[in-house]
């Protein structure tokens, strides 16, 4: 018998989650140590073998892997905590990342942010203009070289950097995808300078068209490469030691995983990790809740995140934005939509009530906290709708202010609309859980679907006390708030549970009909790049299962769509295919009849997606039956509590949730105290406590 | 000029009361409206609720048209908008794109219920196209509009609408536009609102001749399909709106979100003081030909809660510099949503009632038909925002408070380069149309607590972008020799101007001489002056390497990286020209960066030494314009102030003093501040530096200040061009100083005819509540 462990790094705390074939499933938690996350991580482990009660080394030595997610790289690349590193490009370009195409001005800037122009700024270049330098070569879109590579220019430029103590150069020089033998040569120079400078060649990192993006991304590897292969090698020496046989492997951004001696040189592929995890963990429960199409929301103190799974497979995204630049990670698509329970509602200068999209932040929290906060948040409105207990979640840590919450509400919303203190904080909720909506259904439609043919999964601490309003704004029916035995550390859950997936890419650009042997030729070399990869992870896998993907676009445009190329040889009529399966997304995406194929098709991007299929499938253990519907025994209290500022207070019962059993219904109005959280089930709904301890809400059934 | 044609007032779409013109619609067009009573009685939460998912409305018809476009100028430069409106089209909600549409998707709507509500009808299902800049809904034809008509229970209820720019419609000129043209008839066909949707379906008769008439119809065929598209979202979505909250509470909401900002922008104005201050700017050259300088001139006055916008003064149209009124409009609305409303929602049709236009029939930001206007919105219309900025700073500049919205002059137009040639690198030759998209990479202007954004791109269009070199070598047959920022192309000031870029091209791939088309401003006369003593930024500079044999050079190993290096001639672009680019020839570009707050010289010094570092500034110009010496890159801060001393002399030296130039000074303590070198106290203004006074305001008609006339250069290395290569006016660098210290009041590049609105104390007489 093998268990798997995933990990999962987070800037507060670090979760285990420990899993086999035979219904094993424990967690642990342990504060996040980040000036040496290790420990944290040997911490959270010895809570796993406490639970196992036995010895970690005993626990390692039966660990067929362990997966592991970090949110460290990312904080560093968000903070500036990098060291720094120089970029060498093509003679003339150096400024790409400079000029940022404009659009560094503005990208990943809410739409407060984007009205306020005066406001904006560029002040967050990744290096100064002077450890970028130029090297002369050239060349063209079909990869010919144009002017070749003089290396005296590549030592000079290497040689100033040194000079400056720069120990990591990012190099990325014009169309290297279509020809990386300048890249390739630059290496060897700079290793025959100085063998231990880490190099990151865009060709290697992100072989994709478009300079700006590819030159960032490359550029971001090269700033976390060394720190994240430092910390690696000391987690690995500490795993060793202690015992662990199988391989350690790094969470990527596209929900798959790689080993932990590649992570480094394609860093940047790990970064967005953290986020993605709950996308992952929401994958594996759909699969044992038989669920197909699931959006995910993770609501956190300051976070409001948003996942899609259609058909099974989590909706996938090639570009990412981390600190106005676009990042070439092939990701699992989240989007942030909010800002959670410590959103803040305000009085705008016309005297509109708002909420968000400003945060209270942990620092200074929730007015109810009493960390210093005075702002009315969300959390204060539920507290004083009674929503939240006064006692605070049933986990038990502090006590919550309800008159801290009151003074703030009062102070800055009812005081000036003339409301009273109860129906300010209705109004904040409702505004909250109508906004929610609106930007739910954004995402979703945007993303070209219909929210109504979605079951919703909440998770998150924040999230379950708004979730079956937000869903039934948009349509949805059946929400689902995950809360067995690993729904506090759902992410790391998902690590645990997942197969190892690995992707490669190459832009070769062409018109449709694109030849089928250049394609299909693309797609091999693609396609022995990934099997080669999951060779090296050193796992022993079920199977090896390849997923072939060209991203199309009509002439000219900027965005492009992704679409699956079928199994088999490729030929013209599978070109021809794979353009009307092109036709019929986009169409999906932007609606009937706004596609013009006479304006020609072009291929863009080539990718081969392949999934290792791990000899597991575990699953969480069951919950005892009720044998009933009625969950009275799980009644803790009633209080007088708000959901609907047209009703006012009604007495509703309170449930524990760790009294409650599978097969139990729970009509609304009702409150379910959670250790963790605390769901409310609106009036009109019904709830229905599952077979693994979840909780499925029905939002348009009356019991 | 030709005369007005008679008959095309008719075309000329204004404001109209919107009360008076739901009045005469004809009965078999009712519209929905709501009460006052209504919209006051609206509770908060159902108004917020209404009013984001309205936000959400727009947002996704928005990301539909920019997503469904084929054109780059929408997918990359995002010059585009769209807005949701009420039944009569005053704006609700607007787009974040090119803030000039919003001076005019209304006007469209207005003319259409005056002049379509009898015949053809205006019914559900509808929708129409419109290209016609003096009906609006764009500022010259190459921008559409597609709006629809929302009905709820067979009555009117709101239009939703979608505008882009389109690469080209046709006409004598590459991309619509001849700089060469005359009149309107050498330019695209403008089309007053036709109905291409009908019953909910495309009319292929109306669509085929509408693409007919372009050099790219498959891109303006799938364009308007993507507007249709938008429309269609926005629609949907509407009607989900209202049948989820009911028509009435929806329009309340709409009609509240209008009057908001209308209050909120009221009460914005009401605190500041009254006052008129002036601006005149330049377009250097008409067209093709012309050694003329054209100006456009502004009287801004605020009384209490409005603005009055007067242009009287502003020169006849002329060539092809001219927009009609909805072109003013939009000029105003660039300058105004950001600086006066950035923190106020869009509600434009809310924040249109705060300010009035008074102008002349016939002037190049008023132009009559048949007037060339295709360099409308990126000639006259954005020289009036431009305008309307320097207004608004003056105003707000007092305050250092809403000085955070002050804003040196940014990069001032759109350098245009057309390439269009033929495509040899396929099987079979293609030929190809590129706008070159660089020139939105201009630089901001600086304020008062900080320098101008390098490449921060263009005022008027927030969310423009600029396509990377790879993707302009995949679709056209160039190479891309350079694109890069030019250090000294931000203005010189206490705080500097953003930097701007240039770029080179050659062809590549094709073996046929290109045809070329330029059309920029700027290049003589500055567009982007500073402010408060600030310098302007770099004038524009195009040029073809002419004879250049640049593969001869790519074989021998070299790029070249500058116009020298290319051997050859050096052929400067006039402001409006046609040319050709041959294989081999090199096309460059430079545009213009933003200009200068402040006085150079009172810049910190480590600031100076950071830019050259990052070469944002060359050392030349930190020695001569900044008066900054650096050994080594530190900042020797003994020779910086000797040499500062030395600068300031040599003004003093070379300038005309003032006749009334008395010793005495203000006191500072009790002073109010005008801007970073003026404050009043009591009825006296004086220099915020030294004290000196500068103008008793019970007496005097100007201050006191030294003058000095020279050549443009003076500015400094920013300034690339002799002004007599492109224009017969005379054009200075004028500095105006305090006699007492020395400090730079005013410095710009103008006409030696421009009228001194500076030392005008009418700008104070008001504003320092003296009276």
């Amino acid at each position: 018998m093998a268990y798997v462990i995933g990990v999962d790094v987070g800037g507060t705390f670090t979760d285990a989650v420990l899993d086999d074939d035979a219904g094993t499933v424990v967690a642990a938690k342990a504060p996040s140590t980040p000036d040496d996350y290790s420990r944290g991580v040997m911490e959270a482990l010895a809570g796993l073998a406490e639970q196992l009660a036995e010895p970690v080394a005993e626990m390692l030595g039966k660990t067929h892997h362990v997966a592991h997610g970090t949110t460290s790289s990312l904080n560093a690349l968000v903070m500036g905590n990098v060291p720094p590193v120089g970029f060498l490009t093509t003679v003339g370009h150096r400024d790409s990342i400079f000029i940022m195409n404009v659009e560094g001005r503005y990208l990943g800037s809410s739409p407060d942010e984007l009205q306020n122009v005066l406001g904006q700024s560029k002040n967050h270049g990744l290096i100064p203009k002077r450890h970028a330098l130029e090297v002369v070569e050239r060349i063209d879109r079909d990869g010919n070289i144009v002017v070749p590579l003089d290396e005296d220019s590549v030592r000079t430029a290497v040689n100033s950097l040194l000079a400056e103590g720069i120990r990591s150069i990012a190099v990325s020089l014009l169309w290297s995808f279509k020809n990386p033998v300048h890249e390739r040569r630059i290496r060897e120079l700079i290793h025959g300078i100085d063998p231990g400078v880490f190099v990151a060649l865009s060709s290697e990192v992100s072989p994709r068209i478009r300079e700006f993006a590819r030159n960032a991304t490359t550029i971001m590897s090269s700033q976390i490469g060394p720190g994240l292969g430092e910390y690696l090698g000391v987690l690995e020496g500490r795993l060793r030691e202690q015992g662990l046989a199988g391989p350690l492997l790094v969470m990527q951004s596209n929900g798959g995983a790689i080993a932990a001696s590649e992570a480094p040189s394609t860093a940047i592929s790990t970064v967005g990790s953290v986020l993605t995890g709950g996308v992952v963990g929401a994958v594996s429960l759909g699969r044992q809740l038989a669920h197909r199409n699931i959006i995910t929301t993770d609501v956190g103190g300051t976070t409001f995140l948003v996942g899609l799974i259609v058909d099974g497979e989590p909706v996938r995204a090639s570009t990412t934005i981390i600190n106005h630049h676009p990042v070439n990670v092939p990701t699992l698509k989240v989007h942030a939509i909010g800002s959670g329970g410590g959103a803040i509602a305000w009085i705008d200068a016309g005297g509109n009530l708002q909420v968000g999209p400003r945060s209270a932040q942990s620092v200074p929290g929730p007015a109810c906290y009493d960390t210093g906060g005075t702002e009315p948040t969300n959390t204060d409105a539920n507290l004083v709708l009674g929503i939240l207990p006064e006692s605070g979640l049933l986990g038990g840590r502090k006590a919550l202010n309800v008159e801290a919450a009151r003074r703030a509400i009062r102070e800055k919303i009812a005081g000036p609309l003339g409301l009273s203190v109860e129906d300010a904080a209705a109004a904040i909720y409702a505004i909250q859980n109508a906004q929610t909506g609106d930007l739910l259904r954004k995402t979703v439609v945007e993303a070209g679907h219909d929210p109504r043919s979605f079951v919703l999964y909440a998770f998150g601490g924040a999230g379950p006390a708004y979730c079956a309003s937000y869903a039934a704004e948009v349509g949805v029916r059946e929400v689902v708030v995950p809360l067995g035995p690993v729904a506090s550390a759902f992410s790391a859950y998902g690590l645990a549970s997942s197969d190892v997936v690995l992707a490669s890419e190459l832009s070769d650009p062409g018109p449709m009909p694109f030849d089928p042997v250049r394609a299909a030729d693309n797609f091999a070399v693609l396609e022995e790049q990934v099997r080669s990869a999951l060779d090296r992870q050193g796992l022993s896998f079920e199977r090896i299962e390849c997923v072939r993907s060209l991203d199309l676009r009509y002439t000219a445009q900027l965005a492009e769509v992704s679409v699956e190329v079928p199994k088999g040889p490729l030929d013209a009529t599978m070109m021809a295919d794979t353009v009307a399966a092109f036709e019929k997304r986009y169409a999906e995406l932007y609606g009937e009849g706004t596609g013009f194929s006479a304006a020609g098709i072009q291929a863009i991007t080539f990718r081969v997606r392949g999934t290792g299929v791990l000899p597991f499938s575990p699953a969480l253990p069951k919950l005892a039956d009720a044998g009933g519907s009625d969950p009275s025994a799980a009644l803790h209290s009633t209080r007088k509590v708000c959901l609907d500022a047209r009703v006012g207070y009604v007495e509703t019962p309170i449930y524990d949730y760790r009294a409650l059993k599978a097969g139990h219904v729970i009509t609304g109005p009702a409150v379910i105290e959670v250790p963790t959280t605390t769901v409310v089930v609106p009036p009109e709904m019904t709830g229905v406590v599952d077979h693994l301890g979840n909780l499925t809400i029905d939002t348009q059934r009356r019991s | 000029m030709s005369m007005q044609i008679p008959g095309s007032e008719y075309f000329s779409s204004r404001p109209v009361d919107p009360a008076v013109l739901a009045s005469a619609l004809p009965a078999s067009l009712p519209v929905h409206t709501v009460t006052q009573e209504q919209i006051d009685n609206l509770d908060p939460l159902t108004y917020e609720v209404i009013r984001h998912r309205l936000w959400s409305v727009t947002e996704e018809m928005g990301e539909a048209l920019k997503r469904m476009s084929g054109s780059p100028i929408v997918t990359d430069a995002n010059d585009f908008d769209f807005a949701i409106c009420d039944e009569v089209g005053q704006e609700v909600q607007v787009g974040l794109y090119n803030t000039m549409l919003v001076g005019a998707v209304d006007l469209a709507i207005y003319w259409t219920l005056q002049h379509r509500a009898d015949n053809p009808g205006i019914r559900e299902g509808d929708m129409f196209l419109c290209n016609d800049p003096w009906v609006g809904g764009g500022l010259h034809q190459s921008d559409v509009i597609v709006f629809q008509p929302v009905f709820h229970d067979g009555k009117l209820f709101a239009w939703t609408s979608a505008i882009c720019h389109e690469p080209d419609l046709g006409g004598v000129g590459l991309g619509s536009f001849s700089p060469a043209a005359q009149d309107v008839f050498a330019e695209a066909l403008p089309t007053p609102p036709i109905k291409v949707v009908r019953d909910f379906e495309l009319q292929n008769d109306v669509a085929d001749a509408w693409v007919r008439r372009s050099r790219v119809p498959m891109l303006v065929n799938l364009d308007l399909r993507a507007k249709i598209g938008s429309n269609s979202v926005g629609r949907k979505r509407l009607v989900d709106v209202i049948e989820q909250y009911g028509a009435d509470t929806v329009k309340a909401v709409m009609k509240r979100m209008m009057a908001d900002a209308e209050s909120r922008l009221r009460r914005k104005l009401t605190a500041l003081p009254d006052g008129t201050w002036r601006a005149t700017g330049y377009q250097d050259q008409s067209h093709e030909g012309d050694r003329g300088v054209h100006k456009i001139t502004v009287a801004m006055t605020k009384t209490q809660d409005h603005l009055t916008f007067d242009f009287h003064g502003t020169d006849p149209q002329s060539g092809v510099i001219n927009c009609t009124f909805a072109g003013m409009r939009g000029g105003v609305m660039l300058a105004l949503l950001p600086i006066l409303a950035h923190d106020i929602p869009w509600s434009a049709g809310g924040l249109m009632r705060c300010f009035d236009l008074v102008a002349e029939e016939g002037t190049i930001n008023n132009a009559t038909f048949p007037a060339a206007v295709s360099r409308g919105p990126i000639g006259p219309a954005w020289l009036t925002g431009t305008l309307v900025a320097e207004c608004l700073s003056q105003l707000l500049d007092q305050s250092v408070d809403l000085g955070k919205s002050v804003q040196a002059a940014c990069c001032g137009t759109w350098d245009t380069a057309v390439v269009a040639g033929l495509d040899e690198r396929g099987e079979f030759p293609m030929p190809f149309l590129n706008v070159m998209m660089e020139p939105m990479a201009g630089g901001f202007g600086a304020r008062p607590q900080a320098d101008g954004m390098d490449t921060g791109g263009l005022f008027c269009i927030p969310m423009g972008r600029i396509p990377d070199v790879e993707m302009t070598e995949f679709l056209y047959p160039l190479l891309t020799l350079w694109r890069r920022e030019e250090p000294d192309s931000g203005g010189p000031g206490r705080q500097r101007g953003g930097v701007s870029a240039s770029v080179a091209v050659t062809l590549y791939g094709s073996n046929n001489p290109a045809g070329l088309v330029l059309a920029s401003a700027g290049k003589a006369v500055s567009q982007n002056n500073g402010l408060a003593g600030g310098y302007p930024g770099n004038t524009g500079l195009d040029a073809v390497a002419r004879g250049a044999d640049v593969h001869a050079l790519l074989k021998q190993g070299k790029v070249p990286q500058s116009l020298e290096d290319f051997g050859g001639g050096v052929e400067l672009g006039n402001c409006y020209a046609q040319s050709y680019l041959a294989p081999g020839e090199v096309l460059y570009m430079s545009w213009q960066g933003g200009g200068g707050y402040g006085d150079p010289l009172h810049r910190d010094p480590a600031a100076v030494a950071d830019d050259v570092r990052e070469q944002k500034v060359s050392p030349a110009a930190a020695l001569q314009v900044y008066g900054v010496v650096l050994y080594d890159g530190v900042v020797d801060g003994e020779e910086t102030a000797v040499l500062r001393d030395r600068l300031r002399d040599e003004r003093r030296r070379r300038s005309v003093a003032p006749e009334t130039n008395g010793a005495a000074r203000i006191a500072l303590e009790s002073a109010r501040r005008l801007d970073d070198n003026l404050v009043v106290a009591g009825n006296k203004v004086g220099c915020a530096h030294c004290g000196h006074q500068l103008a008793d305001l019970a007496t005097g008609t100007q201050l006191a200040l030294a003058v000095f006339e020279g050549p443009s250069t003076e500015a400094g290395p920013q300034i690339t061009s002799d002004p007599a290569t492109y224009v017969d006016d005379e054009i200075v660098f004028r500095q105006l100083c305090c006699p007492g210290c020395w400090t730079a009041v005013y410095s710009a590049v103008v006409p030696k005819e421009h009228a001194d609105h500076v030392s005008d104390v009418g700008r104070f007489a008001l504003a320092g509540g003296s009276q």
